[in-house]
């Protein structure tokens, strides 16, 4: 199945390096010929103090806090591989809201 | 009918100083030989002013937190930012009463203790702009503004700043900021401007209308002052009926006048004698009304106690055969894009928000996408600096629980229930 892979671009992940992120997230997708997956922008998950976020979807994983030396783990779980339990922080509560959203279509 | 700030009726060219002088104009302020200002103050509270920009807080309460702070210096700021869609009210009372709003300036001034007074017009209003600045002219040459006032110790310089004509500029903090030099972008609060405002000092920001009232406050006393409008909203208010009646415009009316007043006598009935659907009385950021409130006394608690708010008098009329989703969109669609992006709980809500409407109006989602509207609300609820956060809510919850049906037909069908 197709994953998506949701890169928050609102200010405060930005402010803490998500553009990067999602230009590297993007070429080593592409590099690792990761057909199935797609690297996207986001406006915003509404966890901005744990930020950079990005969310995997429809899979529903959410990683906080994201760096740059995570992106090799992140792309590992994306070809299949474990879960990333170390960036797994964010409130049930909060993921409930925002899996629910996508869930009704809302990109 | 008789008004406060229109005693003939609401004029529509430029009153000269003279003219003004003539009708009792400038008869307030050689009051202040000898009133104190905390005598102003007290009249002004006693009189139970509340601001006209939206959020209707007692004036003599904001006033007295400036006026009792010790730091100086103290300043003024009159908002004439006015970006509320559909309100012309400041701009008209700037171009035409000019001096009814300046003398409202230098009282107010002298009440809080502020020796620099700031006029924050709308750029865009380039002949309010232009009235305010020659009537200043005339007043300075009459002695009613500069130094010894009258030839009391009272002195008091003013400025004009143009403001940006967005809609969070018209925010009491970005509007500080403006005359800052600054971007137009609201500050976090607390601070409160009574207590750190302009350039960081206690500073009273009251909208145009606000003060406009306080001349003939200060010249006919409080009693005076509440035969007209409710015990609890006393004066007058300047009501906005936009294109939906037969004689759209401005009119000044007591609080407590009935809407239907003033949608029939004021406005000529609506056009074409159309159905109302619903009445959104206090701007975009109000909550919609059945038409069955048609008989709503127009104050503030009778308002809210109908589920909306006055705001700042902008009366909205949606006609029978418009679709509630389409309407509803419109206002998120305002908001996501007026949302100045330096709170990202604001940014994600007001984006958020559109987005999902604009899924219903397609018809996507399903009934598990009406239901994330209130999470999403109340998620974010009071997380911004200013209230914009907090703006896009009242329309769309009373959207989605008194027109469901309108969702819903747009949910399964794709398109409005009204095409």
């Amino acid at each position: 199945m197709k994953q998506i892979c949701l890169v928050c671009q609102n200010v405060d992940c930005k402010s803490r390096g998500s553009e990067a992120l999602m230009k590297e997230l993007e070429k080593k997708v592409t590099d690792k010929g990761l057909a199935d997956v797609e690297v996207r922008p986001y406006m915003c998950f509404g966890a901005c103090q744990e930020g950079p976020n990005i969310v995997l979807y429809p899979e529903k994983s959410w990683y906080a806090g994201v760096k740059m030396e995570d992106v090799n783990d992140i792309l590992d779980h994306l070809a299949g591989g474990p879960d990333v339990k170390r960036l797994d922080r964010i409130d049930p509560s909060l993921k409930e809201l925002i899996y629910q959203l996508l869930d009704t279509g809302v990109f | 009918m008789e008004g406060i700030l229109f005693p003939r009726g609401v004029v529509e060219s430029r009153e000269h100083l003279n003219n003004y002088r003539r009708r009792g104009g400038y008869q307030a302020l050689p009051k202040i030989k000898n009133l104190s200002p905390q005598k102003i103050i007290a009249e002004v509270e006693a009189a139970g002013l509340r601001g006209r920009g939206g959020a209707g807080f007692p004036t003599g309460k904001k006033w007295l937190l400036t006026a009792q702070n010790e730091e100086r210096p103290h300043y003024v700021v009159l908002n004439g930012g006015e970006d509320e869609p559909g309100s012309k009210k400041d701009r008209l009372l700037m171009e035409n009463l000019p001096h009814l709003v300046i003398e409202g300036v230098i009282l107010t001034s002298y009440a809080v203790g502020a020796t620099n007074a700031y006029l924050y017009i709308n750029q865009q209003y380039g002949a309010a702009i232009q009235s305010m600045t020659d009537a200043l002219s005339e007043a300075k040459d009459a002695g009613y503004c500069g130094e010894h006032i009258l030839g009391t110790d009272f002195s008091l310089e003013i400025f004009l700043t143009s403001a940006p004509p967005n809609y969070v500029a018209g925010e009491d903090t970005a509007a500080l900021e403006v005359i800052e030099g600054k971007q137009p972008l609201p500050r976090q609060k607390p601070p409160f401007p009574a207590t750190a405002g302009l350039f960081g000092k206690p500073t009273a920001v009251n909208n145009v209308e606000t003060l406009a009232n306080v001349p003939p406050i200060v010249a006919n006393g409080h009693q005076w002052y509440r035969s007209f409008g409710t015990a609890e909203s006393p004066g007058t208010m300047i009501f906005s009926l936009d294109e939906e009646v037969n004689r759209p415009g401005i009119y000044e009316l007591p609080f407590g006048t009935p809407l239907r007043f003033l949608i029939e006598q004021c406005g000529g009935e609506v056009k074409n004698n159309k159905a109302i659907k619903a009445i959104q009385p206090g701007g975009p950021s109000s909550a919609f009304l059945l038409p069955d409130k048609i008989d709503l006394s127009l104050d503030h608690d009778s308002v809210r106690a109908a589920g909306s708010s006055i705001g700042c008098g902008v009366i909205h009329l949606v006609m029978e055969g418009t679709c509630m989703v389409e309407e509803a969109l419109r206002i998120a669609e305002f908001f996501a894009a007026e949302c100045c992006g330096q709170c990202p709980a604001c940014r994600m809500e007001t984006n958020v928000l559109a987005t999902m409407l604009k899924k219903a109006q397609q018809g996507q989602g399903g009934q598990p996408l009406l239901e994330q509207f209130g999470k999403v609300i109340s998620f974010n609820k009071g997380k911004g600096f200013c209230n914009l956060i907090n703006m896009p809510a009242p329309p769309i919850e009373s959207a989605l629980s008194l027109f469901r049906s309108d969702f819903e037909c747009h949910l399964a069908n794709g398109r409005c229930p009204t095409h």
